[in-house]
């Protein structure tokens, strides 16, 4: 072994308490910036999930001139479910609706309500929104509709603000309802919704509440209802139309199959108006500001890593000092500038490795139990946690090589002193 | 040599065309005063500083050339530095502090003869103590084997027992001789404790920043 490696460990071991500080500061660097790794990219990958699983799929289709795909779903959605690779595909169509409804004899009425047509057959292959359902259950029948959680409340006079109207007064008002008399939207009761169809025609039809859907973190259709999309079609009287097809792919596909996918898709129609995207394309609007977020939050973190180069500068100078001694013996004794500027980045070398390994393996830690225990914070929705080998790899050799450029203004400063007045040092 | 602390009025002169040659297995003591210049000058002769005017010659060869990196690895080869408080790295063990000139070089192969070097010094049984775990005669015994290692052409000593009892600097000064015959090692030792060293080949007084020769009497310096 180098002599130098070997005096440059032994130093740092028989300063303990400094070395602890030392790599303390890297680890510590390190983990924060797992830490919010494993928040924000955990947040921000569980809303591409959520958005995929509910309402985007991996690949999205819908006519880029008009409102609904007058082709027929099913030539579409018999094209994708015959590729390698496609789990399954549904068609989906949306319009905006009156909700009213009748509980405790007063009646509530909620205007704007979005309201998604789904085909619950393949829906429930394609999509997990019925996995939201939790009391009752998925759509299934022409007159059933499955209710939003923030519906159900809003049209039982639970909430306040907002547009409702309750016993006809004015529904620029917002009324003042006791919530202790309150009743939300159950599974058995009643909706009427009213719909405008294609011809300007109000159309109106009663449903019965077959289940209450709620999602954590907002991304699934609590502020919508669902219903059947023939019911939905008739309604509007656009059979045969819907407004997109979603299309979920295997587990095993990856993001460059659905680009792969998407654009044999669109090369096998293209004369139809349809445009297709990828769910990294349908959801850029809703994340780009929220990945403007996390590069801010990661910068954060890096300097905070350099915060730690500091500590491990103030240490190193430390060490310097408390050597100087030592330094002039070996100085006096022949050894050159060079040797000993080596021995002290050698030191800075130790701190970065045990440095990087411990908080490498806090990191590791801290993102397996948030993997385990599906973390999530206050009652919002579960992060996505995925260990990203490049990213801890990345940070730890980043935190290694600025511990050793943080050694190397001291090592500088240890090769200039003279062996004769470092000798006289206490 | 010479040489000249400070400019001006602080200018003061640490030693003052100082000249002599020593021959190979000389046993030499430098003696003076404190403030007198000895240890400037051993500084002078170990390459340790620069003279402000002259130069030294060690077997031949002149030092006044020579880069920093060229210093070290002559101070290294040629020459064995004994200070006056051991000055062994506390970090390593008495054999590893004994091998470390030779280690700086890369030379892997005096691990023999510096655990033969420690055995003549009487430490053979503390090759592998920490060198802050030893007593001060101990840890000067050590810092003489250090010296020795690399087979120096001098053996410099700064002052070797100053930090040492009466009975220990006799136990030191016992080994330098010891080693100076048995080895035929050239010696330059500077103190100011004439009294401890006895009989020895030759000694340089140093009064004033001049160096005269054998023990200092003013009509040594009415013939200089």
């Amino acid at each position: 072994m180098d002599y130098r490696f070997h005096l440059a460990k032994r130093m740092l071991v028989n300063k303990r308490g400094s070395l602890i500080g030392a790599v303390l500061a890297v680890s510590i660097g390190i983990l924060v910036i797992n830490v919010n790794f494993v928040i924000f990219q955990g947040i921000y990958d569980a809303i591409i999930r959520d958005m995929s699983e509910y309402r985007f799929g991996d690949i999205y289709v819908y006519d880029e001139e008009k409102s609904t795909i007058e082709k027929s779903d099913t030539v579409l959605i018999n094209w994708f479910e015959r590729i390698p690779g496609v789990e399954a595909a549904t068609p989906r169509l949306e319009a905006s609706a009156t909700a009213e409804t009748r509980i405790l004899g007063q009646q509530h009425e909620k205007f704007n309500v979005p309201v998604l047509g789904v085909d619950p057959i393949s829906d429930i292959r394609t999509s997990t929104i019925h996995e939201t359902v939790g009391d009752g259950q998925y759509v299934y029948a022409r007159n059933s509709i499955v209710v939003g959680e923030s519906v159900a409340s809003d049209l039982g006079g639970c909430s306040r603000g907002g547009f409702f109207m309750s016993s006809g007064t004015d529904p620029t008002v917002t009324g003042d309802v006791d919530i202790g008399e309150c009743q939300p939207v159950r599974v058995g009761d009643s909706v009427k919704l009213t719909i405008t169809d294609q011809w300007g025609i109000d159309q109106k039809k009663r449903f019965v509440v077959t289940g209450i859907s709620g999602t954590a973190g907002g991304q699934g259709f609590d502020r919508s209802v669902i219903i059947h999309i023939d019911t939905l079609r008739d309604m509007l009287d656009r059979s045969g139309e819907s407004g997109s097809i979603m299309v979920r792919l295997q587990e095993s596909a990856s993001p460059y199959d659905a680009k792969q996918i998407k654009n044999q898709f669109l090369q096998a129609f293209p004369n139809d108006n349809l445009r297709a995207e990828t769910i990294e394309e349908s959801a850029e609007s809703t994340l780009a500001g929220f990945r403007s977020g996390i590069a801010m939050i990661n910068l954060i973190g890096y300097f905070g890593m350099g915060s730690s180069a500091f500590a491990i500068l103030t240490i190193q100078m430390m060490l310097v000092n408390s050597k100087t001694r030592e330094i002039g013996i070996m100085r006096a004794i022949g050894a050159r500038r060079k040797d000993i500027l080596i021995i002290f980045i050698m030191q800075g070398m130790i701190i970065g490795a045990m440095g990087a390994g411990a908080g490498t393996a806090l990191g590791l830690g801290y993102t397996t139990y948030a993997k385990i225990t599906n973390m999530e914070f206050g009652g919002s929705l579960a992060l996505e946690v995925n260990y990203n080998w490049q990213k801890i790899g990345e940070t730890a050799f980043i935190a290694f090589i600025l511990a050793m450029i943080a050694s190397i203004y001291p090592s500088y400063r240890a090769t200039k002193k003279q062996p004769v007045e470092a000798m006289r040092a206490v | 040599m010479t040489k000249i602390y400070g400019e001006a009025e602080t200018k003061v002169r640490a030693l003052d065309n100082v000249s002599f040659s020593v021959k190979k297995g000389e046993f030499v003591l430098v003696i003076g005063s404190s403030g007198s210049g000895k240890s400037t000058l051993l500084n002078m002769i170990g390459l340790l500083d620069k003279p402000t005017e002259g130069k030294v010659l060690v077997d031949g060869f002149d030092t006044s050339n020579l880069t920093d990196n060229e210093i070290s690895t002559f101070r290294n080869k040629k020459l064995g530095f004994v200070f006056q408080f051991a000055n062994l790295l506390a970090d390593l063990t008495v054999l590893e502090n004994v091998l470390l000139p030779s280690q700086i070089q890369f030379d892997s192969s005096t691990g023999d003869k510096a655990k033969e070097i420690l055995e003549k010094v009487g430490l053979k049984d503390q090759l592998f103590k920490r060198a802050n775990k030893i007593s001060g005669g101990q840890a000067q015994r050590a810092a003489i084997a250090r010296g020795l290692v690399n087979n120096p052409t001098i053996v410099l000593a700064d002052e070797p027992t100053g930090n040492l009892d009466s009975v220990t600097a006799k136990n030191v000064i016992e080994v330098m001789k010891k080693m100076a015959k048995d080895l035929g090692q050239t010696f330059i030792v500077v103190t100011h404790e004439r009294a401890q060293f006895g009989d020895v080949d030759r000694i340089i007084t140093i009064k004033d920043g001049r160096a005269f020769e054998g023990e200092y009497s003013p009509e040594l310096e009415v013939v200089a």
